[in-house]
């Protein structure tokens, strides 16, 4: 039976904590190390947060589902919701050079993500934004 | 200042209001301490760099203390560990 795991969560900011525990969990679980498993519970936070901030106008009540399993060698976490298109992938890339005057507060989630997933996908389908986040799993020394 | 466990979106609501006496800062220095802190995201960097954008005219510094080497790697993927000062 292949290992799969699912969570459905409103988009309220304040649930985080509760998707920080499924992520732990799922990463135990499929074997990455503590190190490891901050980092992508990083990612997917900046994620998930995203949606909850931006796919959903102001007011309005959502929800985001978030499905993890494991997938071609390595760990698949999809994060779906059924607001407003939004592709974070279209964001540009940060400049993390820039002095502190110069540097936007803006854009550090999905900089994160691309830094620590291995691969980030995005798609629309059946009117939902669909987010798939992938990390390899090497072996642990 | 010290923070301690997780600094996730959901805890940056509370630590932006906790934060807010810092921004006074003319003529003092800032020192964060890191050493208890477990883990942060984007609204915990944010917090930081507001802090930071605020210090700086003023002539204050801002130190990071104590954040480990999982914390550490964070700053770096983010360029924010060019910014602060590490005690």
């Amino acid at each position: 039976m292949q290992y799969q795991r699912h969570i459905t969560l409103p988009n309220d900011v304040q649930t985080v904590t509760e998707l920080g525990l499924f992520v732990d969990e799922v990463c135990e679980s499929v074997g990455f190390d503590m190190s490891t498993t901050l980092k992508i519970n990083l990612a997917i936070e900046e994620a998930v947060v995203n949606v909850m901030n931006y796919a959903y106008p102001t007011g309005t009540k959502g929800s985001v589902d978030i499905d993890a399993q494991v997938n071609n060698g390595g760990l698949d976490i999809v994060i779906s919701d059924s607001g407003t298109p939004f592709d974070p992938t279209q964001k540009g890339e940060v400049d993390t050079t820039l002095s502190a005057e110069e540097r936007s507060v803006g854009g550090l989630g999905i900089h994160l993500i691309r830094q620590i997933m291995d691969t980030i996908n995005y798609k629309r389908v059946n009117n939902k934004n669909v987010l798939t986040l992938h990390k390899k799993l090497t072996k642990n020394l | 200042m010290y923070f301690e466990g997780r600094l996730d979106t959901a805890a940056s609501a509370q630590t932006e209001v906790e934060m807010k006496p810092l921004y006074d800062c003319t003529g003092h220095d800032i020192i964060l301490d890191c050493t208890q802190l477990e883990y942060i995201s984007s609204s915990g960097l944010r917090l930081f760099l507001g802090l930071l954008k605020m210090a700086k005219p003023k002539g204050s510094h801002v130190y990071i203390r104590g954040i480990n080497e999982d914390l550490r790697q964070v700053f770096a993927m983010t360029g924010f560990i060019n910014l602060f000062e590490f005690k």
